[in-house]
């Protein structure tokens, strides 16, 4: 797992071609005549069903090659695959230092190993909770020091007049904080924006996101979202707790810090890519429990996007991960507040008890309730498609990091505008009640005595929002106030995700379902004016905020679990279910989740559960790479140096083959070895001349591939004279003797399933006589997909 | 019209002596023991199945509770607190003001002169809220006189500025419409190169594909 030198990002800002070195094409220009490619279509879309018609014979002829030298360019879409995602080396090398290693190993050795993997995890669990703690502390004061300067200079320019004072004011603040933390995720780390569900969604899928599990990414990430949700941007805080967690586990996993340059020597076993993407799922999972108080919640979200390598003890660790998060935070909550021992904030958002008695449901109520799930799945198709041709202007048109801090600016600055204008332009004033605790009453017009009721809706942080709405006895909302509420947010929410803060989209769906959710149950007491009290519209909140975020993100068994545990009832389950159902299968029918959404936008080699419906007619053969860069079992470095450093082709992992005495011919293959691995040998310079000068010296073992890991140096950084290029190596003892391969014959599926249960990155294509024909890598598996016209085929692209 | 306070509630005011009373009286009920070998307290208070006496006494200390009287009136129960009395003379001060304007039709010239005294009022139950030494009676008269204040005589402040606020709005819900457009016409579009990558000829698995599509 090389990370070669160039920077690569995330966000829309890819590799300018100005900058640093040439970016590697993959057979781009030069060996184009060579090639025989199949499509040229001037669309992105090539249908496999119309082969027929083309001769895959046939040379290419000279019109052809000439189209082929200039590598066509369109503007950026969401059928493109990027070349910069890489896969994880899940799958181990057992090449024979391994397994030296593990025949030295005693049984005591093993049940070490196993006690400090749980050791890692409860680490992992309460480093991730004391992170949640301490956003939520420093996002209350902050929070609460704007809202009272804004409140204060509210009051006194109510009775003198120059009320618009105000308003820019609070704009303001707003921009100030947001475009702090703006610059830090522009210019410093772009992987940090957004929410980071996707990223990590992508990780635990098997891709390596560059740079999304360094310390530099948590801390702009914390930083960021502190600034985020203090700015008053329509955001939540919960989904980049699961990005922290995930780069806590990362981190101390690893026993060691590569950017602080430290070295605790310890977890020397895990510093592989096996051990890491394990610990990095108990992560997400620590951290989704940390920000909803839901354990088993985020061990299910965990399940649901990783569970090609699950086994039981693995889900008992991240259980336990997940509960010491979650008991972290009360904890430590409980002792901010004064009340140590309470335990009573189990999760950053906390939406209050639902007592049992008064938040019954009947069953005549169900179908109720699966109408709102449907709606809540219309709507949300609404806002993805929105979010979704938003973002694809941003990526084409908003790249460059000072115009996406002034976007951010002017989005904080708006929303403060839109607050400002409700608040004023309302009419609805409510006497305050004693249950309700508003922090903020603004009185502005009303009554003395009565406050604005818009203004507990938009001068207060979303969670607290939800929880009024959630909580708040019947007759305390003006339906006018909520209906206009909900379409004012809806598009603010829209507009905010996927700009260029640290933000998760959580907790603004949960705000726009519960606010039209209590509206219907208003609606719902009107119509039926029999008894007054049974459509409590508390109830009905709940259930519109499931919908809409059933809608938007389209995760049903995990986000069941997670409402359910965060309302602490388990009551709700069988609504909630169906509610989360019905909403994922009417959203699913326009347009898929955000998450999903985003992550085809970063056009990243994501592979679903199982390889596309009728792609059996597919084989190894059309899907391979073809013909493969192998070394023999006894090269020379020269040549090695000379594949490595070959820029226009980015190989990362070779066959390695018996000698060949024509080179026309294929080799046998006997083993499978990395880039890392050969880059660490070079510069260990491990050549067979030196064997007997080396019997004095320490001969290379595994923890040298584990120094390395996982910043492996360049190949420009490795210096190799004229005198060693003509030594050999020996790459017996270090390749991966016994690869992984499929005859050629193996239809589609039955690769990708080999691929995705067993998270391989090279997957070697043989003939029958066991000699190497093709490799397949993950470029070659996510291409394909089904489309509305049958089989469709993603394009590679430089991003 | 006078303004009495006869609509208010005055529970602590009008009660706190007999309910002194009735605490002394209850807590005075002794655990002796009479002739036949049951308690004077157990008699009298578990006579009967509904508990009559206990489940009323009971109901009635949750009321002083709820109303908060306990912090309306001195310790002992025998006075008002300096604070209830304190805030009674400005109530009075605030209603006879609104008395003495009450007379002219037109209220403008009642919010301007009896702006001062309201304010002074609302300041003290604020500074009184936040001590807490607030009850039933103060909360029940304050929310009265606001009332008056806001409802009947409409002085309450009206809303001016409407056209600033517009104004101001308007150009912030603007800005983001020229940033997206600026950036539309001037930035270069992000745009991708293709990249081909290396297949294999499959010759003889054409003629696979090609039965199954023909």
């Amino acid at each position: 797992m090389a990370n070669i030198t160039k920077k690569v990002s995330w966000s829309s800002r890819g590799d300018d071609p100005a900058q640093g070195e040439g970016t590697p094409l993959l057979n781009g220009a030069t060996e184009a005549a060579r090639c025989t490619t199949r499509q040229f279509s001037g669309g992105n879309i090539f249908r496999i069903g119309r082969m027929s018609t083309v001769d895959l014979e046939e040379e290419t002829n000279t019109e052809e090659d000439s189209v082929l030298s200039r590598p066509k360019e369109i503007p950026h879409n969401e059928k493109l695959l990027s070349l910069k995602y890489e896969s994880l080396d899940y799958d181990n090398s057992e090449n024979q230092l391994f397994l030296e290693e593990e025949r030295r190993m005693s049984y005591m050795g093993f049940r070490c190993l196993e006690i400090s993997r749980w050791v890692v995890c409860g680490l992992i669990g309460f480093l991730t909770g004391l992170i949640a703690c301490f956003i939520d502390i420093v996002v209350e004061n902050l929070a609460g020091v704007k809202y009272q300067v804004v409140k204060q200079n509210i009051e006194k320019f109510t009775e003198v007049g120059g009320l618009s004072i105000s308003l820019i004011l609070w704009a303001v603040l707003n921009s100030v904080f947001v475009m702090m933390g703006s610059v830090m995720v522009a210019f410093f780390e772009p992987i940090a924006a957004g929410s980071g569900i996707p990223q990590i969604k992508c990780y635990l899928n098997g891709v390596k996101i560059p740079r999304v599990v360094r310390l530099k990414t948590l801390v702009v990430k914390v930083f960021g979202v502190i600034c985020s949700v203090a700015g008053g941007l329509a955001v939540g805080k919960e989904g980049p707790m699961i990005h922290s967690g995930a780069v806590v586990a990362a981190g101390v996993s690893q026993g060691r810090s590569t950017s602080l340059k430290k070295d605790f020597k310890i977890f020397e076993y895990f510093r592989r890519d096996t051990e890491k993407r394990d610990f990095v799922s108990a992560g997400a999972a620590a951290g989704v429990s940390a920000a909803f108080g839901a354990p088993v919640g985020g061990v299910l979200f965990s399940l649901e996007e990783g569970a090609s390598f699950w086994n039981q003890m693995l889900t008992w660790r991240i259980f336990f991960a997940s509960m010491m998060s979650t008991f972290t935070l009360n904890f430590f909550l409980s002792i901010y507040h004064g009340k140590t021992g309470d335990l009573s904030n189990p999760g950053l958002i906390n939406f209050g008890r639902f007592e049992s008695d008064s938040v019954e449901y009947n069953l005549y109520e169900i179908p109720i309730f699966i109408v709102m799930g449907a709606l809540g799945g219309v709507l949300g198709a609404l806002f993805n498609v929105l979010n979704y041709w938003l973002t694809i202007f941003r990526i084409r048109y908003v790249h460059r990091p000072c115009l996406q801090v002034m976007e951010a600016m002017l989005v904080a600055a708006v929303t403060a505008t839109v607050s400002f204008a409700m608040i004023y332009f309302s009419n609805d004033c409510q006497p305050l009640g004693e249950d309700q605790a508003e922090e903020y009453p603004l009185q502005l017009f009303c009554a003395d005595g009565e406050y604005n009721s818009m203004a507990s809706a938009f001068f207060n942080t979303p969670e607290r929002s939800v929880r009024s709405l959630f909580h708040n006895p019947p007759g305390s909302y003006n339906p006018l106030t909520l209906g206009v509420f909900t379409l004012s947010y809806f598009f603010l929410a829209c507009w905010t995700y996927g700009l260029t803060v640290s933000a998760g989209v959580f907790i603004p769906s949960m705000l726009i379902g519960a606010a039209w959710g209590r509206l219907f149950g208003i609606l719902l007491s009107t119509i039926s004016s029999s008894t007054a009290t049974w459509p409590d519209p508390g109830k009905y909140a709940l259930i519109g905020a499931a919908a809409q975020l059933g809608g938007i993100v389209r995760m049903t068994l995990s986000l069941t679990v997670i409402m359910v545990e965060a309302t602490g009832n388990v009551t709700y389950g069988l609504p909630i279910m169906l509610v989360l159902m019905t909403a994922k299968i009417v959203g699913d029918y326009f347009i898929e989740g955000l998450y999903d959404v985003h992550i085809k936008l970063q056009s990243v080699p994501f592979l679903h559960w199982e390889a596309p419906a009728t792609s059996h007619s597919l084989t190894a053969r059309e899907v391979m790479s073809s013909p493969v860069t192998s070394f023999n079992r006894i090269e020379k470095v020269g040549t090695i140096v000379d594949i490595l450093s070959n820029t226009t082709t980015n190989h990362n992992g070779f066959p390695v083959v018996n000698e060949l005495i024509d080179h026309n011919e294929l080799g046998k293959i006997c083993g499978l070895i990395l880039r890392s691995q050969l880059i660490v040998l070079l510069k260990h310079k491990v050549f067979v001349e030196r064997a007997r000068s080396r019997l004095n010296q320490r001969k290379l073992q595994l923890k040298d591939f584990r120094d390395a890991y996982p910043r492996f140096p360049p190949i420009q950084s490795i210096h190799v004279s004229q005198d060693e290029r003509e030594c050999m190596m020996d790459l017996t003892e270090f390749m991966n003797p016994t690869p992984y391969t499929v005859p050629q014959e193996t239809s589609l599926p039955r690769v990708f399933k080999l691929f995705r249960a067993l998270g391989l990155r090279h997957l070697v294509v043989v003939d029958n006589e066991n000699r190497v024909v093709g490799l397949v890598t993950r470029k070659d598996l996510a291409r394909y997909h089904l489309g509305k016209h049958g089989l469709e085929e993603m394009q590679l692209a430089q991003t | 019209m006078r303004f009495s306070r006869d609509l208010d509630c005055h529970v602590c005011e009008n009660c706190y002596i007999q309910y002194r009373n009735l605490q002394e009286i209850y807590h005075n009920i002794s655990d002796q023991v009479g002739p036949t070998n049951v308690s004077c307290k157990d008699s009298l208070l578990r006579s009967d199945r509904l508990m009559l006496v206990f489940v009323l006494f009971d109901n009635l200390r949750d009321i002083w509770i709820l109303s908060g009287c306990d912090r309306c009136v001195a310790e002992g129960l025998h006075s008002l607190t300096n604070d209830t009395l304190y805030y009674m003379a400005a109530l009075n001060q605030s209603l006879s003001c609104f008395e003495k304007h009450q007379q002219q039709g037109n209220h403008s010239e009642l919010c301007k002169d009896c702006k001062t005294t309201y304010k002074g009022l609302n300041e003290l139950y604020s500074r009184m809220e936040k001590n807490k030494t607030l009850c039933i009676d103060i909360e029940d008269a304050m929310n009265m006189t606001r009332r008056l204040w806001s409802k009947n005589f409409n002085c309450s402040f009206p809303r001016e500025e409407t056209v600033p606020v517009i104004a101001v709005s308007s150009f912030m819900l603007f800005l983001p419409i020229i940033f997206y457009l600026s950036s539309f016409l001037h930035s270069e579009q992000k745009k991708r190169k293709l990249i081909h990558p290396k297949r294999a000829k499959s010759n003889n698995s054409l003629i696979n594909i090609q039965d199954k599509y023909s």
